[in-house]
């Protein structure tokens, strides 16, 4: 399996805080990478720094065999992304937001693609109200559908779950591993752990901007570690 | 009470100055009162074209209609700032989640507007103003009074403005019936009765002849309007889910000759569906334009030699380049930042956008020139007005990128921008006095407004987004 993406050194530094401190990490294509952290441990920065919405301090970051720092619109074109707190556009309808996404990244057969996530992710009767005036459940899951409306090879979600409710949050959950299981691979920020150990493949841990763990999930079953206490100890040795 | 209004001031300061920095907040009242001072020298000079009264009645108008645009902002602000900022962060909204009512809040609001606008423009056009006094032998009894009058004159003009906004949120129809009440006695009083209406402002008057009497109209008038607001206060956090047919496509299709045809859509969407419609774009476009075309009509008698509808073109120019405000109002660039679309192709949009809807002035001016049966001069007047307008547009794109409406609060950035606009403006309204046909020449300055959109683009592509 080949790497899809690759750190080294990855540093962000806002003012005198250090978000994301000397990082190098390296996920393998199919993986369910789950990045594990207290809250304002770096997770979000972590996402902004593969994808290039932000430029690091120093380091560099190679996804998908794209230098980050130097094609960010282009590599943005290949992977799907899914903001923690963006909110879609406050005057256009969900439907008009998938248009206007599908737009943007030049697809076809727009109205079957969009068709398929407000039946998948039960919205079709929501689809004609302005993204401002929906529920913040269903506008995670109007970001959940823009994310993986282009069919991209490479998913990175922040915090994905959160507001969705039991039901949608099990398909969600078992399109995730069904994505991976096909070929695709994800980077998935949470500090939900119970859903990270059911779902990933390999965990790393952020703390303080520093990854201080990465490792298969497996080894941890294997010696039947729970993953909230696993994660409380690293967090409080460190 | 109190904990209130120090918690919203707090909140007023923390917000500017995390935009752009404590200190560049904190110059910009310092700006206003060097920018007064100097005009405030050029007094003498003007006086010889326009009288003390013309002047005080030009300044105390621009502060009625500087209270009537901050109180606009209540009207149609809403939708920003929950956009920039979030309803639950900011104390206005506090009152979902505390136990505070919406009256204390919006009373607190009103007196925390009240004192941050004093403070930051007011006070320091006053100051500005006195401390220019001795140089221009006047006496600074003048800034006192002035201090005195220019504030209830912005008292009056917010006080109504939140007036009408309470109507407004009441009944449309009923603020449409009392606007066209007061515009029908407006033409009754000036044609029927040759009532003055410039001089009814009761502020003037206590600045001309100041006596107790005089300064309680004004107060009266300001105590009702704020009473009522406050009294008949509605605030909506509306609950209904406003649904529309997918109009997007049919939209971008019809603009597929342009390659951002999908995002002049969303502008569009976002302008129509927006609370105030295309209200917002009257009262912040058309209205200037109004008493721009007043003003102009009023003063060009007694200044010969300037042209009227050069002057408006040049006018209208700086004035259209406010719409790139509204259409950057809308959205912030976080909300594109995940997709594969860079900084320059959002202001290209909104520049195409831009071009569109300018369309608009250059019928108005058209419209103007047939008014004034002047079509001599249209070819000068179109001119102008293109170069002006790409002109401003340009500085504008500039210095701030997709956040007008909020780096203009930066003083460095706003000191730049009048440098870079007054001068120009100076020197083709001079030319156009020697000659506007003068003003053929001005599109020269249009390759230089291109040059410098084009290195807009790099710039702000390279500039790490801010989370306003």
């Amino acid at each position: 399996m080949k790497n899809v993406i690759v750190t080294k050194n990855l540093t962000k530094k806002f003012g005198n805080l250090k978000a994301v401190d000397n990082v190098s990490l390296s996920i393998k294509e199919g993986e369910l990478f789950g990045l594990l952290g207290p809250n304002g441990s770096g997770k979000s920065t972590m996402v902004k720094l593969l994808t290039g919405q932000i430029k690091p301090t120093k380091g560099n970051a190679i996804v998908l065999g794209v230098n980050v720092l130097k094609n960010p619109i282009e590599l943005r074109q290949f992977v799907g992304i899914m903001p923690e707190q963006e909110n879609p556009p406050s005057f256009l309808t969900a439907e008009e937001y998938l248009h206007f996404v599908a737009k943007i990244r030049n697809l076809d057969n727009i109205d079957k693609r969009c068709n398929y996530w407000f039946e998948f992710l039960e919205f079709n009767d929501q689809k004609d109200i302005l993204c401002k005036d929906l529920s913040r459940g269903t506008r995670q899951k109007l970001m959940f559908a823009q994310t993986f409306l282009h069919e991209p090879k490479l998913v990175l979600i922040d915090e994905p779950l959160i507001n969705l409710d039991p039901i949608i949050q099990r398909k969600v959950k078992d399109y995730l591993q069904d994505f991976v299981k096909k070929g695709g691979t994800i980077f998935f920020c949470t500090h939900v752990l119970e859903i990270a150990e059911k779902i990933c493949t390999m965990i790393g841990v952020i703390y303080n901007g520093k990854i201080i763990y990465q490792g298969p999930m497996k080894d941890l079953k294997k010696k039947k570690q729970h993953l909230e206490n696993f994660f409380l100890r690293l967090i409080k040795e460190a | 009470m109190f904990e209130i209004l120090e918690s919203m001031m707090k909140e007023e300061w923390r917000i500017h100055s995390t935009m752009f920095g404590g200190l560049m907040f904190f110059l910009f009242p310092v700006l206003i009162s060097i920018f007064i001072f100097i005009a405030a020298l050029f007094l003498p000079f003007i006086q010889t074209i326009l009288t003390v009264n013309q002047i005080a009645i030009l300044a105390h108008y621009l502060f009625v209609l500087f209270g009537l645009s901050v109180g606009a902002f209540g009207l149609f602000g809403r939708e920003v700032m929950n956009r920039r900022f979030g309803q639950a962060s900011m104390i206005a909204y506090s009152s979902r989640t505390l136990p505070v009512s919406e009256r204390k809040i919006f009373l607190n609001f009103f007196i925390k507007d009240v004192i941050y606008y004093f403070l930051f423009w007011i006070l320091p056009f006053v100051t500005g103003f006195a401390v220019a006094s001795p140089f221009i032998s006047v006496s600074l009894d003048y800034s006192l009074i002035l201090l005195i009058t220019l504030t209830l004159s912005f008292l009056i003009g917010l006080s109504f403005s939140f007036l009408l906004s309470t109507i407004y949120v009441h009944s449309t129809k009923l603020l449409i019936s009392i606007l066209f009440l007061f515009a029908i006695l407006g033409v009754l009083a000036s044609n029927y009765f040759y009532i003055n209406l410039t001089e009814l402002l009761p502020t003037l008057s206590f600045f001309f002849e100041p006596s107790i009497n005089k300064i309680i109209i004004p107060l009266i008038f300001i105590i009702i309007s704020s009473t009522l607001s406050i009294i008949f206060l509605k605030v909506d956090y509306p609950e209904k889910k406003r649904r529309f047919k997918n109009s997007f496509d049919t939209l971008t299709n019809k603009l597929r000759f342009s390659k951002y045809s999908c995002f002049i859509t969303k502008d569009f969407l976002d302008l129509n569906r927006s609370e105030g419609g295309i209200g917002k774009i009257i009262f912040s476009f058309l209205f200037p334009l109004t008493i721009l075309w007043l003003l102009l009509s009023v003063f060009l008698k007694i200044l010969p030699g300037v042209n009227f509808l050069i002057m408006f073109s040049i006018f209208l120019g700086v004035i259209s380049s406010s719409i790139y405000n509204w259409l950057t109002e809308f959205d912030l660039f976080t909300a594109y930042s995940f997709l594969p679309v860079k900084v320059s192709t959002v202001i290209k949009s909104k520049l195409n956008s831009y071009v569109l809807i300018n369309c608009i002035s250059l019928i108005i001016l058209i419209l103007a020139t047939l008014v004034e049966k002047n079509p001599y001069y249209l070819l000068p007047a179109i001119l102008s007005f293109l170069t002006v307008s790409s002109y401003s547009l340009a500085v504008t794109v500039y210095l701030t990128g997709l956040y007008p409406n909020i780096l203009l609060y930066n003083a460095k950035i706003l000191f730049v921008y009048m440098f870079s606009i007054l001068p120009i403006l100076l020197v083709l309204i001079i030319l156009s006095i020697f000659n506007p046909f003068y003003l053929i020449a001005s599109p020269i300055l249009i390759f230089v407004s291109l040059h410098l959109i084009n290195k807009s683009f790099t710039k702000w592509d390279n500039w790490e987004q801010p989370s306003f």
